[in-house]
């Protein structure tokens, strides 16, 4: 569905990819994580042809992005985490923007907008930042675009709103369409995304499938100092220490995202080391979330 | 279907401009009326605040009508509408060139003619004379800026036609400027200008024999020299006049075909 070789992309003599190369299939949802400023956004932009590889290449549902093609934007939706909204009221603007897109699902918009809690004769600029990001959730999800892309999407949620979010989209995923969302808050994504890819200077730094993740890491909390010693990563809790030990004798754990991303954000050379027998393991269906 | 989506979210900004554009004509006019006693309203002051709120406003709006694409988020939204730049291009083109110089055209009459019959009530009503004469000042008429009402005057098409030229220019900066996108394309036409003035004065004029000078665009002039001679070149007059056509409306086109591509190659 999408595949990135040797791209390489900077802001003018500022490199941020050197050489990346990413593979999207449809089915899954895939959580790209990074430090801020790493080029997660930078990224999303340039698959959606809003920006262009300074070298490498980028294919997107069989289109070069790039060249913006309507039948490409037809099916490629972006969530940006800073975006635009007329100021008239959101029947309006559905009415006049729907039609750009042939498979929009009316229906499919007002429940997700109903789920949402947010009238539908609201005006847009009246309504809240959180209120409005949820308005254009609904619409990138009705639009069923095969390639959904979205930049930070829990960013001005509340904890409700997030809630519905996760339910929302993995009730839109299926077999045809892929969604990739960009965020630092990997809380907000346990459960949902089944890929978890982090880059860091330009460059993949963990890419793997949660299947693979379970089968290799065990999550666990302990008090015991010897087993402390031979966690991958460990942090201090009150309940203990939680640890990432490496999965020997196939234990079910279910992983903590967020600690995982600290583990290979400080050392991710022994994590993937954990991972180093099993490349390119094809991600687990996405079947249900929340 | 960019037409209706263009117009749905940006009628009440227009509304409004027509609006204040309407307010700042009854204003000026009114203030003609009010300092000229003698000719409020001729034929020049309708001529001259027509093009003059023509070219000001026209490159004014010309150079926000791509104003989305300085701003990250508007700019993102802009080109992920599924429609082709060259859609895109046109319905801006609708909207600042067409539409804009019918509507402007429309809401100048709307103003002018009552102010023009304002002004002509009030010199019928107060007698006035034409100064050191006992002859009483007629009534006003409304200019066609069209036609000329028959007068002759300068420039006319040129004025007309240099509006376009200019607003193209505009347009095209509106791209490739984010910010401030009036101020540094009024710059850049005047920088533009400039060269064109230095390459005709100094390149062209450098190149013709001794004596001889550029008159227009398609003639050469000698004028009277020691040996009492003198001459004139003139180029065919179906060659000069194609010429002038060309450069009159290949400006805006070249401008327009530059815009598309800067539009294509435009990142946010």
């Amino acid at each position: 569905m999408v595949s990135i070789k040797d791209f390489h992309f900077s802001y003018r003599r500022k490199p941020v990819f050197t050489g990346l190369n990413l593979e999207l299939r449809p089915g899954h949802i895939y959580g790209l994580l990074g430090k801020n400023g790493m080029g997660k956004s930078t990224l999303l932009r340039n698959i959606a042809g809003l920006l262009f590889p300074r070298k490498g290449s980028i294919r997107a549902l069989g289109f070069e992005p790039g060249r913006r093609q309507p039948a490409f934007l037809q099916k490629v939706f972006l969530v940006p985490e800073e975006f635009y909204l007329p100021p008239i009221r959101i029947d309006e603007w559905v009415g006049h923007t729907a039609p750009f897109y042939q498979d929009f699902d009316q229906l499919l918009f007002e429940r997700v907008v109903a789920d949402f809690d947010i009238p539908l004769l609201s005006r847009l600029d009246e309504m809240s930042y959180g209120q409005r990001k949820k308005a254009l959730i609904g619409f990138a999800i009705a639009t069923n675009a095969p390639l959904l892309l979205m930049d930070e999407p829990t960013n001005g949620l509340d904890i409700l709103s997030k809630g519905q979010f996760r339910k929302v989209i993995a009730g839109a995923v299926d077999d045809n369409k892929c969604i990739l969302i960009s965020t630092h808050q990997v809380k907000d994504l346990e459960n949902l995304i089944d890929r978890i890819t982090v880059i860091d200077e330009g460059k993949i730094l963990f890419d793997q499938g949660l299947d693979a993740i379970s089968a290799s890491l065990h999550f666990k909390l302990s008090f015991d100092p010897a087993e402390t010693a031979q966690a991958l990563y460990h942090e201090s809790s009150f309940s203990g220490n939680a640890l990432i030990l490496p999965n020997t004798d196939g234990k079910d754990s279910r992983p903590d995202l967020e600690m995982l991303y600290k583990a290979i954000v400080s050392d991710g050379a022994k994590i993937n080391a954990v991972f180093a027998g099993r490349p390119g393991e094809t991600p687990r269906k996405i079947n249900q979330t929340n | 279907m960019l037409v209706t989506l263009h117009w749905a979210e940006n009628r009440k900004r227009y509304g409004l401009g027509l609006l204040a554009m309407g307010g700042l004509l009854c204003a000026w006019f009114g203030f003609i009326i009010g300092v000229d006693k003698y000719t409020p309203m001729d034929f020049f002051y309708q001529y001259s605040s027509y093009f003059a709120g023509l070219y000001f406003v026209g490159c004014l709006y010309a150079s926000m009508i791509f104003s989305e694409l300085g701003n990250r988020a508007q700019g993102i939204r802009w080109l992920s509408i599924p429609a082709s730049h060259l859609e895109k291009l046109l319905c801006a083109l609708f909207f600042s060139v067409l539409l804009f110089f019918v509507a402007f055209t429309l809401i100048f009459y709307l103003v002018d003619i009552p102010m023009v019959k304002l002004a002509s009530h009030i010199i019928v009503r107060e007698h006035y004379k034409y100064q050191g004469t006992n002859q009483l000042i007629g009534p006003m008429g409304v200019m066609n800026i069209f036609s000329g009402n028959g007068l002759s005057i300068p420039d006319r098409d040129m004025f007309l036609l240099g509006f376009f030229a200019a607003q193209s220019a505009f347009i095209l900066g509106s791209v490739y400027f984010s910010r401030y996108s009036f101020v540094k394309s009024a710059i850049a036409v005047v920088i533009l200008m400039f060269i064109a003035v230095l390459f005709i004065t100094r390149v062209v004029q450098g190149n013709i024999p001794a004596g001889w000078r550029l008159s227009g665009l398609g003639e050469w002039i000698r004028s009277y020299n020691l040996t009492g001679s003198s001459g004139l070149v003139r180029l065919p007059a179906w060659f000069e006049k194609s010429r002038s056509f060309l450069v009159e409306f290949s400006v805006p086109l070249i401008f327009w075909f530059i815009t598309y591509f800067r539009l294509k190659e435009k990142e946010v």
